[in-house]
């Protein structure tokens, strides 16, 4: 006979299951997989925190919004570094603070409200100027500020405070929004001019996008297109694999995409920051043995993808000096500089500690332990200290941790997503810039010249600023240029490029049949 | 029984101000937000601003006096990274991860009750043995690897399965079976070992002796005296699953509380992260104040003694 405990705790049993059964189905049933042929179905690593347009320079929420539902006055091809029209057909200096720029005409908003020069001078305005603190204000514009004002129509006059030769390309980073845009607060579903638009976000599972009919430019091939997220890289792999995505970004190799895999130069640059404030780092001949000391070579063919590089900036990127080279490894190189240095009285014998940090790329760890038997074999001391994103990013910016750490060679990476080393010299390499941990007067005056200089003048400007910390500075071993991964179902052709991990056309998704 | 509630959730209050506490000066200890929300190139002033608009800059006892006075009005301010209100976010979580867990554990006790008994019924036999091998394996391997395993073989290899997801029952298979794996390995060493000196007992030995049938005396008599430390057990389990989400739902994209926190801990996002942890800590007091009423319903000294 069942006691009356048992006979009491059924019903809880029973109503419990059913009350799982009811809720199971709440979630059941949410995703929108599949979606037929003209659906394009992308894996995300994270999903954006905002779609506010003032915040696509934040990688998340860029490679969403940019050029898909939101688009800027100008637009930079990543191959050339060529700055191309896009809601702007054309644009002139008119003095040294003040530009303007003629708007295409015949454009209209997802809200039907047409594009004239006041929501473009709105939209300027609102991220570089207004409280909501915009992403792009601080990542492009900084202290710079700049008024906008329409002239008629279809003309925008765009003033600084300052001479900014590179004023088109950075309003490349200004998404524009038609007029009537809370101007305090985040919006979470934008309106844009670009060639989709928001169809459902059901925060948590999934974005949904529906192409626009009444697009200025050329019908893209998808009619919809849908996001998902998974944190896990060999999911996002598989999930190709299995057919339950087209497009899979920021794979590893180890991730298992397969033949799906399609390999792309990125921007991003890795390197070694070298604290040269400190003993023996504070001699130019140990910094250059830290330099011979990396095999290059042996990084970028077995530990991470990537090819062996010399500088911050990549190909395409205004600034970049295409001669210099890569250090040469060249281990008996990096012996005698520090014998020599010893010899003149230098503490080479101090352990230098590696700062690395998880995850920065795909095997990390095991980067430095290469990093680490070079400077062992070139009669170094070395320590490896991994720490995760937070505790590193005290010592990657000012101020940076006291207590005694000693000298300390800091694994980094740089991508100079907008295509101007004016975004790259002066924070990292600028005796005071915010990730700087040493400069030189002489580098701060070339890289102040190139600032103010434009065209071919800048372009000289920089890359000679970037041949001078070379050769005299030596304030960084740069190791890589980096290679990204992503996975593409047979459905869909795409060609990436150095900045699909900022932005990810569909336009330029096209189907395979 | 009411005097038992009362009691256990008179005593709930001190640990939970503890919790609160806890998560509140720890999140602050692991660094300045402002490094992830602005750009490597902000200005010192930019920082500032930052930190004023965020309330980062008063000392951090006055922080902590305005989010208590805050929570008091149900108000758990607001997230760094999406800007919109915390209490919003957990409460969207929350419902993800407690059908997870519901479902996990009630596979994981009925499983472990069948392969318990089965495994008490002839101790040492090859049944038993088995049991016991895979028991122990189940209950020391990892999440991780059972979750990227169950992806590798279930949803590429053989393609039964999605990846991850929430879509359709089938979406659920992988995230329950990775959950129940360390439950059930657990609770069929303690069905079992209960079952073994329920079943020597004398009352079963009455109970055989008047003729009752097999099932009878195993589901019937024996159980219901063993169910009381697998109950205990299991309300523990329960309480770690709740956290132990955490690895499953970042794997399979579960968009529930464990993501949740692991993403607000990486983003510093304070406010969600309070949230979150005060939810669970409340749901993790109700499911102890559940277990001890279920445990007081089995057994009647337990409920002899509350009353006294």
């Amino acid at each position: 006979m069942p006691g009356p405990g048992l006979s009491r705790s059924r019903p809880i049993v029973t109503s419990l299951v059913v009350l799982l059964a009811a809720s199971g189905c709440s979630v059941a049933g949410a995703d929108p997989v599949g979606g037929g042929p003209g659906t394009l179905r992308i894996v995300l690593p994270e999903e954006p925190p905002t779609l506010d347009p003032c915040d696509a320079s934040l990688t998340a929420t860029g490679r969403v919004t940019r050029a898909n539902i939101t688009e800027a006055l100008t637009e930079r091809e990543p191959s050339t570094g060529d700055l191309e029209p896009a809601l702007a057909t054309k644009w002139t200096r008119t003095s040294a603070t003040s530009w303007n720029f003629t708007l295409r005409r015949g454009v209209t908003f997802h809200d039907g409200s047409p594009f004239t020069a006041a929501a473009a001078a709105f939209s300027v305005e609102r991220a570089t100027d207004s409280a909501i603190d915009c992403n792009v204000d601080g990542y492009i514009f900084a202290d710079s500020e700049l008024t906008a004002t329409p002239v008629d129509d279809t003309t925008l006059r765009v003033t600084t405070s300052k001479p900014d030769p590179i004023l088109p390309l950075r309003l490349s980073f200004v998404e524009i929004v038609p007029v009537g845009t809370d101007p305090d607060s985040r919006v979470r579903e934008p309106v844009g001019t670009g060639p989709y638009r928001i169809d459902e976000w059901n925060q948590g599972r999934y974005l949904r996008l529906k192409r626009f009919p009444g697009y200025w430019g050329k019908t893209p091939d998808f009619s919809a297109a849908t996001y998902v997220w998974r944190a896990e890289g060999s999911v996002r792999a598989a999930m190709v694999t299995n057919n339950e995505a087209d497009v899979a970004i920021g794979l590893a190799p180890e991730d298992g995409a397969g033949d799906r895999a399609v390999e792309f130069a990125t921007n991003e640059v890795s390197y070694l920051r070298i604290d040269a404030t400190k003993p023996p780092l504070d001699d130019i001949r140990v910094r250059r043995a830290v330099n011979y000391a990396i095999d290059r070579e042996g990084l970028t063919t077995a530990v991470f993808a990537g090819r062996p590089s010399g500088q911050l900036v990549s190909r395409g990127v205004t600034g970049y000096n295409p001669r210099i080279a890569p250090w040469p490894y060249d281990p008996e190189r990096a012996r005698r500089l520090v014998a020599e240095a010893r010899a003149d009285g230098v503490r080479t014998d101090t352990t230098l500690t590696i700062i690395g940090r998880n995850g920065i790329y795909p095997k990390a760890a095991e980067a430095m332990e290469v990093v680490q038997d070079g400077l062992l074999k070139a009669g170094l001391k070395a320590r490896i200290k991994m720490l995760d994103v937070n505790a590193w990013l005290e010592y990657l910016l000012r101020p940076f941790p006291t207590g005694d750490t000693g000298p300390t060679l800091l694994q980094a990476q740089h991508g100079n997503q907008a295509g101007d080393a004016a975004f790259t010299l002066g924070q990292i390499y600028g005796s005071q810039g915010a990730q700087s941990s040493y400069g030189t007067a002489e580098l701060d005056a070339r890289i102040d010249r190139a600032q103010l200089a434009s065209g071919a003048t800048r372009q000289r400007a920089f890359a000679d600023a970037f041949a001078y910390q070379n050769d005299e500075v030596v304030r960084d071993a740069v190791m890589a240029n980096m290679t990204g991964l992503l996975a593409l179902s047979p459905k869909v052709r795409y060609k990436p490029d150095s900045a699909t991990n900022d932005e990810m056309r569909l336009a330029d998704m096209r189907r395979a049949d | 029984m009411l005097t038992l509630l009362r009691h256990r959730a008179v005593s709930s209050v001190i640990p939970l101000l503890v919790v609160v506490l806890g998560v509140f000066f720890l999140a602050r200890l692991t660094g300045d937000p402002a490094n992830l929300y602005l750009p490597l190139s902000a200005t010192p002033e930019m920082r500032a601003e930052f930190a004023a608009r965020n309330g980062l800059d008063e000392p951090l006892i006055t922080q902590f006096g305005d989010y208590l006075a805050q929570v008091a009005h149900l108000d758990f301010g607001e997230s760094l990274r999406t800007a919109q209100p915390a209490g919003e976010a957990v409460l969207r979580a929350f419902p993800a991860t407690l059908q997870l867990a519901g479902w996990t554990m009630l596979l994981a006790i009925l499983g472990a009750v069948v392969i318990g008994s089965l495994a008490a019924y002839r101790p040492n036999s090859a049944t038993d043995r088995i049991a016991s091998f895979l028991s122990s394996t189940a209950a020391s391997v990892p999440d991780f690897w059972i979750a990227i395993m169950g992806v590798l073989v279930f949803a590429v290899t053989l393609g039964w399965l999605p990846t991850s997801g929430t879509s359709g029952a089938a979406a659920w298979v992988l995230p329950v079976a990775t959950l129940l794996i360390r439950p059930f390995g657990v609770l069929v060493h303690v069905v079992r070992g209960a079952m073994v000196s329920a079943l020597s007992a004398p009352y079963v030995k009455v109970a055989r002796g008047k003729g009752a049938s097999e099932p009878r005396v195993v589901f019937g008599h024996a159980l219901r005296n063993a169910a009381a430390p697998a109950l205990t057990v299991a309300g523990d389990l329960a309480v770690g699953l709740v956290n132990g989400a955490v690895v499953v739902e970042t794997i399979f994209g579960w968009p529930g509380i464990g993501k949740l926190m692991i993403d607000s801990v990486l983003q510093r996002d304070f406010a969600v992260l309070q949230a979150a942890v005060l939810l669970t800590a409340l749901a993790i007091f109700a499911l102890n104040i559940l277990v001890d009423l279920l445990h007081a319903l089995l057994d009647p000294r337990v409920r002899q003694r509350a009353a006294a």
